[in-house]
Order: structure tokens, then sequence, then C-alpha cells
């Protein structure tokens, strides 16, 4: 299994930090509301394991998946509790559930994002872009798991980037999570300047 | 994901929570009341010799035969049924294509491989499932985020192996 030393995972929870630090932002003007931040955790684990990391694999929950192409290959996702994501629809003034509401959510994880993965751009400075949002509600493992395969299949261990956004006075949280293809995390390393080669 | 287990114990279900584009699959020999089920996740371990067996389709199903084998089941009577193979995102979200309906593809070959009879099957679709193999009662449910969970296959009542008739 992939190991990574303690100043490289240092260097990616504080890439995960400004990215949704911005994205944080990027919500709280939407809003108009404060917007809380946890301390990222970054974990690099045996693929077996990584989804149990995420959370409970039944649990049903709201996700947007934003692949980003360029210098880095990496899918961006985005999870909300369901009734989070009607907390959300609700506070934005449409109808969870519906095709409006799902479109909502689709553009909310467009718009933090994009937030997320310009801050990682700038900091590491790569030339990456999202392609549009895919919006889906079902099981965590479920989901985890498929993009994981899509992503570190072939390999033996995933590296998971995730933070903790919520919002000020209602009930409503949501996960950000980075997962880089096997050659994306090599190279946001050596671009942050704490590679391995 | 990757994971393989087996059982004679009756009061054991093995399960696995949430197979998008992974597939579950069950052998069973209904006569020694043995099963396995293994969690694929990808077709083939060309790339990847030091996996965990359960992971690729083509190393699964020799690993979950050998390994039912070894609790007794004899393998001329074993019976496979196979769950997930999703297409949970549009294509072109990852690098790859449609890894559910590949994955769904190479877990039949290997069964067709070792010449395992495929007895009931729920594949594609866009939902994440979980599947259940009860041990016991040889019977496996499948339940979608959020459904009812429900009977994919049982053992066909009346042609259920006599153990003793079989040994003698």
């Amino acid at each position: 299994m992939t190991t990574y030393s303690d100043l490289q995972l240092d260097a990616m929870r504080e890439l995960a930090n400004i990215g949704s630090g911005n994205a944080a932002t990027a919500l709280a003007s939407m809003l108009g509301r404060e917007v809380e931040l946890s301390v990222p955790r970054a974990l690099a684990l045996p693929l077996a394991d990584a989804v149990d990391a995420v959370g409970p694999a039944d649990k049903t929950v709201s996700s947007v998946v934003l692949p980003i192409f360029g210098d880095i290959n990496a899918l961006v996702l985005l999870l909300f509790p369901t009734e989070d994501a009607a907390t959300l629809c609700g506070l934005l003034g449409v109808e969870a559930g519906t095709e409006v509401g799902d479109s909502a959510i689709g553009e909310i994880g467009n718009i933090l994002g994009t937030s997320y993965i310009n801050a990682l751009a700038m900091m590491a400075s790569l030339a990456i872009e999202p392609r549009p949002p895919h919006v889906v509600t079902d099981m965590l493992g479920a989901i985890v798991a498929t993009l994981l395969a899509e992503t570190v299949g072939e390999t033996d261990s995933a590296l998971v980037l995730d933070t903790g956004l919520a919002v000020a006075g209602v009930e409503c949280e949501l996960s950000f999570l980075l997962l880089p293809t096997s050659g994306g995390i090599a190279e946001l390393l050596g671009r942050l300047g704490v590679g391995n080669a | 994901m990757g994971e393989l287990a087996v059982s004679s114990e009756a009061d054991d279900e093995l399960l696995t929570i949430g197979l998008g584009s992974c597939i579950g699959v069950a052998v069973v020999d209904r006569a020694r009341s043995v099963a396995g089920l293994a969690h694929v996740m990808l077709p083939d371990a060309a790339a990847a010799p030091n996996a965990p067996e359960g992971k690729f389709a083509d190393t699964a199903i020799p690993a979950l035969i050998a390994a039912s084998e070894q609790l007794g089941a004899r393998r001329v009577r074993l019976e496979a049924v196979m769950v997930g193979g999703a297409q949970m995102f549009e294509v072109g979200v990852g690098s790859a294509l449609d890894i559910g309906a590949r994955n769904a593809v190479a877990v039949r070959a290997a069964l067709a491989k070792a010449r395992i009879p495929l007895r009931a099957a729920e594949t594609g679709g866009r939902r994440g499932r979980t599947m259940r193999l009860h041990v016991g009662a040889m019977t496996v449910t499948v339940k979608e985020a959020g459904g009812r969970e429900v009977e994919l296959w049982s053992a066909p009542s009346g042609q259920r192996w006599n153990a003793e008739a079989v040994s003698r």
C-alpha cells in the first residue's frame, strides 16, 4: 500500500483547507449566512477501508460529483445528508426532491466545487478545469465505491481529503471530498514541493 | 470492497452494503448448506497481482470456489447469484467507461469458465443495492436505497438436495 509522510499529509490537509475555505465563502455569500468549516482530514487508506472512513455505507445521501481534468485528474464529491439537502433547497426557496430542487443542488455543487478547484489550481499552480456536475441520491457506500473504482480502482489504496461545512443557525451540513487518481496524487505532491522524486 | 467470505452456519448472513458499479457474487451448495459471497470491484486482475482475491472478477470466482470447497462444498453442486453492476453516474465521470456493465460481463464469463450455473441476476440500472445472503434459508435478498428488501432467489421448494441421499 502507498504510504505518505506526515509532511505530505499536512500539505494535502492544507490544500483541502484552502479549497473548502474558498467554497465556504462562496456558500456564505450565496445564502447570506455564516458557514463554519471543520478541520480537514487527509486519509490514506486501503480501498476496502476508504468507504467506511467516509461514513455509514447504507446511509442515503445526496451527492454532486464534479470531474476535474487537466494537469491532474480527480473527482470533487459533495455529500449532503438527504434532510440537509432539503434544508438547503428551503433556504434557496425551491422544493427538494423535484427537478428544480435537484438542479439547485447541482448548481450549488457546481459553484462550491469550482471555488474549491480554483483555490487548488492557484495554490498548486495547476491548469485544471471542471466538467458539468452529476447529481445522484443513493447509498453512500455505492457512490463512494463506484467513484473509487473509477479513480484508483487498479491500485490498492485511496487518498481521500475530507472537510465538513456547516451552515450557521440551521441543520445543514455537507462534506467535501477530493478523490485524485493515483497519478494525480503524485502530481499534486510534486507541485506542493513535497513530492517523492 | 474486494472482500470475500464463506459460511456454513445456518444463523449467518453474508452481506455487501452499497453495491454501485461493484458486483456481489454468491455461490451456494444447498446440499451442504455452504454459502460464499465476494465483492467484486473491477473486471480483471492483470494490472494488480497482489490485490485482495475478491477484488477482480477473474480471481474472485476461483477464490470463492476454493473457499467454499474448504467448508465442504462440492464444486459440481455450486450455483451462483449476482447483484450490482449499476451505472450510477453518466459515462464520463471517471476515466473509464461503464465499469458496472464490464463487471457484469466479466463475472458471467468467470462463472461460465468455472461451469457454475447462474440462477438469478439483478444487474445494471442506475441504483445502488445492498445484497444479503441468508445461509440457513439459502435465499438472496436485495434492497435499493430507500426501498424495500426483495427476495431475488431462493432454493426451489421440493428440489432441495437431500444431504443424506447425496452422501450415500
